[in-house]
């Protein structure tokens, strides 16, 4: 079996009173993308902020090849490979394409000017790399598509050093044709090879269209885990629904 | 169809559509309608030696502080200070000049006077940027107390000290300093020279009329120069726009938010100073009142110049534009002597309300999306 690149062991986050973690296990492997499921509150969102270096957990531990880390701050796990491509994908709008991916990481000659031409080359070719053509990378990024942002947030992750690349809920805000772009753009991702890929999704039918691997978190807990042969398509609908047996749900609602 | 990918759905434009969608259109537009219609209700006397010098030393001393507001505005932010700040550091030099430099230090020389002017100015800007970029509160508010605070304090300093709020019969120091000289005194005689050779710029003796431009007029390109280069060309830039676009978006990247906008209520400050500075050693006067509803003037010519009130977008030549415009409509008065001088206020607000509707359009044209 193919070694992992991150796992997690036993991680807990309390804020307060509140255990937003109960000792959760993951692990992730390069080429592999890994599905995380749950439903609203199940703890996915303090997962990966977590792994972003955006909150520290409790306790637990985080390895990265087989070498323990801690991450202070984001800027901690991003340099440890962890890049993470948000809901709201932090592009600005009224900027170029090539300012934003290059934005807080800027190519700079002499007196802090941009190296503009090499700057446009890059984030063009990148975004070539995983399937999107643009043709002018000084346009607006205010004129793009969702698929299209959501193509250059990841070529950007990934040109800036990211070995585990945290999707949070990419296909969620946008239309069925542009999901599938994104999807696609994940499957070129994916036969990199050397990119594990964490995909956090409320949707089955996109999970099970991509995913190696499966965790399902509910109540800050691992309720489920394991390869796509492993779980067959029933339990990972069972377990989408929070643990609770679709079959009772379909009886509660034919009651009221 | 099958090959017709998104990206195709973005226009390829010829060089003109793209010049003529560009931001600065509109500024550049009015500011032409500008001079033409001033030159010819003037009889070109707008635009003869003498009226040129004049303008553009308005027009200089409204780009100086618009370049400042307009760099603040980009990245988000609001400076309503301005005007008082001016008014600070001039009273600032002009006391030192006169009753030499505090806490016993001797006598002041223009250089010194306006370094320790510069200092607390800076130092100012400095606060209230921190003030601001810490309490989460809104610039307007921030620097509104700020504008209070400062003109009143320059009143009190100056009848505490001086008796009087205003100081006037100082020495011209243009004489004796260069760095008095530098500020208040004549640059670019060349040009004038020039002039002269090829048979204008003449008196009624049949002399040369005018030797040069206000210093100001190299302030501005100076300083205006620097701030298109670092918005345009720099990471520094790149990081201003962001900061003004979406902040969190820039935090979440790397880019050091509150720095920028520290550094930039700094720059408005410095900006101000350069105005007071040109002003005091030009004159050789000062008053409590300077600088008075100047921050509304920068703002404005940083809005009409096509700088976006929400941030994230604008430029430095639009400002340019801006700059000219409102500063050649400040001196009409000079030279059509039948116009009541408030049509300039009628016409600033006019003009600004065009431009807020016009910069609204760019907006929705760059983020309405496909």
């Amino acid at each position: 079996m193919a070694k992992s690149y991150m796992q997690v062991k036993g991680l807990v986050k309390r804020f307060g009173p509140f255990t937003a973690l109960n000792g959760v296990d993951l692990e992730v492997f390069p080429g592999e993308v890994h599905a995380l499921l749950g439903d609203n509150g199940a703890g996915k969102s303090t997962l990966i902020k977590i792994l972003a270096g955006v909150h520290q957990p409790t306790s637990g531990r985080i390895f990265i090849e087989d070498d323990e880390v801690q991450f202070r701050s984001p800027r901690d796990a991003s340099a440890a490979g962890i890049g993470t491509v948000y809901q709201d994908l932090a592009l600005n709008q009224l900027m170029s394409v090539t300012r934003n991916f290059f934005m807080g990481r800027e190519l700079k000659g002499r007196l802090g000017v941009l190296r503009t031409k090499e700057m446009d080359k890059i984030a063009h070719d990148e975004m070539l790399k995983i399937g999107i053509d643009i043709s002018d990378p000084r346009q607006a990024v205010g004129t793009m598509s969702g698929g299209q942002r959501q193509t250059l947030a990841i070529a950007r992750a990934i040109y800036f050093g990211a070995k585990v690349l945290i999707l949070d809920e990419p296909t969620s805000a946008l239309g069925q044709r542009q999901q599938m772009e994104v999807l696609k753009t994940m499957m070129r991702v994916r036969a990199r090879g050397d990119i594990a890929i964490i995909f956090i999704t409320h949707n089955e039918i996109h999970s099970n269209l991509v995913a190696d691997r499966f965790t399902f978190l509910a109540l800050g807990q691992v309720i489920g885990a394991g390869t796509k042969t492993e779980l067959a398509g029933e339990d990972i609908r069972r377990l989408m629904a929070g643990g609770a047996e679709m079959k009772d749900l379909a009886h509660e609602l034919a009651a009221i | 169809m099958a090959d017709r990918s998104e990206s195709d759905r973005l226009k390829q434009e010829s060089w003109y559509q793209k010049t003529i969608r560009r931001p600065e259109i509109g500024s550049f537009v009015v500011m032409i309608v500008v001079i033409i219609a001033l030159a010819l209700a003037s009889d070109g006397q707008a635009f003869n030696a003498l009226g040129l010098k004049n303008n553009i030393a308005i027009i200089a001393q409204f780009g100086i502080i618009a370049t400042g507001a307009a760099l603040l505005m980009i990245a988000g932010e609001f400076d309503l200070s301005i005007g008082s700040m001016i008014g600070f550091a001039g009273m600032s030099m002009a006391m030192m000049m006169k009753w030499g430099l505090p806490f016993g230090l001797g006598e002041a020389t223009p250089f010194t006077a306006f370094l320790i002017t510069l200092c607390m100015t800076l130092f100012l800007g400095w606060m209230i940027g921190n003030i601001v970029v810490r309490s989460g509160l809104s610039s307007f508010i921030v620097t509104l107390a700020f504008l209070f605070v400062l003109r009143g304090t320059t009143e009190v300093a100056f009848r505490l000290i001086n008796k009087s709020t205003q100081i006037s019969g100082l020495p011209d120091f243009k004489e004796t300093s260069w760095f008095a000289e530098l500020m208040g005194g004549e640059v670019f005689g060349w040009f004038y020279d020039l002039w002269f050779e090829f048979g204008g710029n003449l008196n009624r003796k049949g002399e040369q009329w005018v030797s040069g431009f206000d210093a100001r007029f190299m302030w501005w390109i100076i300083i205006a120069g620097a701030a298109y280069f670092i918005l345009s060309r720099t990471q520094l830039g790149n990081w201003i726009y962001a900061t003004g676009d979406d902040k969190e978006a820039a935090r979440a990247n790397g880019v050091p938010v509150n720095k920028v906008k520290i550094g930039l209520f700094m720059f408005t400050a410095f900006c101000a100073t350069m105005f007071a500075a040109c002003q005091v050693f030009d004159t050789n006067t000062s008053d409590a009142a300077k600088g008075n509803l100047k921050e509304l003037e920068a703002i404005a010519i940083a809005v009409v110049g096509g700088t976006l009130m929400t941030g994230g977008f604008g430029s430095v030549i639009g400002v340019v534009f801006g700059a000219v415009t409102v500063g050649l409509v400040a001196n009409a008065v000079f030279f059509i002597p039948w116009i009541d001088g408030s049509w300039f206020r009628v016409f600033v607000g006019t003009v600004l309300l065009a431009a807020v509707f016009a910069n609204e359009r760019i907006r929705k044209r760059i983020t309405g999306g496909i």
